[in-house]
């Protein structure tokens, strides 16, 4: 699981019929000097990623995402889907050693 | 599986019902010489680990998946094992 910030969401209007229903969401995986408090900007460095959510999260929310086949896990029939919020995050205690 | 640091824990209300109930831990992977590499990301942690204490995650999300009983979680990582810490001579 990583962690990101929502950036935006993604509205379908033709799709496969396993997307009916579903809600996606633009994310920004935290870079590391966000996890100490950087502000976070919407175009920061590094790829953006479409994530399944069906927890209500929107623009602003950190989430906790899943990626690979663990992603299409919680769906009773087989899926397309490769990312998937987990978690929305309150929370977040960051303390790496002072080197 | 993947070798980590503990730097930090998060907190979390709305999750993927399989989550409440796991402490979840931010992870530092470290390369072999014991230096940060990349950026940090999260583990489930039955064992407990404390700050700063070094970990192996495994990253298979079929033993996740049994230790939270719950065939459908999406979760995956997980932490296995906590590190010896070498002892430190103090001067």
């Amino acid at each position: 699981m990583r962690l990101g910030h929502v950036i935006g969401r993604v509205t379908l209007s033709k799709q496969d019929p396993a997307f009916r229903g579903a809600r996606f969401l633009i994310v920004q995986p935290l870079a590391k000097a966000q996890f100490a408090g950087a502000p976070m900007t919407p175009l920061a460095p590094g790829s953006s990623l479409v994530v399944y959510d069906n927890l209500g999260a929107g623009a602003g929310h950190i989430v906790g995402f899943v990626e690979g086949s663990e992603a299409a896990m919680p769906f009773d029939q087989p899926t397309p889907v490769d990312a998937f919020n987990a978690a929305i995050v309150d929370q977040i205690s960051y303390n790496p050693p002072s080197t | 599986m993947i070798l980590a640091r503990i730097d930090g824990v998060i907190v979390s209300t709305v999750s993927h019902p399989s989550l409440p109930g796991c402490r979840s831990v931010i992870c530092q992977p470290l390369d072999e010489n014991g230096r940060d590499e990349g950026t940090p990301v999260l583990a489930i942690d039955p064992l407990g680990a404390g700050q700063h204490q070094r970990v192996l995650i495994s990253t298979d999300g079929s033993r996740t998946r049994e230790h939270v009983r719950d065939p459908k979680s999406p979760l995956r990582n997980m932490i296995l094992a906590i590190l010896d810490e070498p002892e430190r001579e103090t001067a």
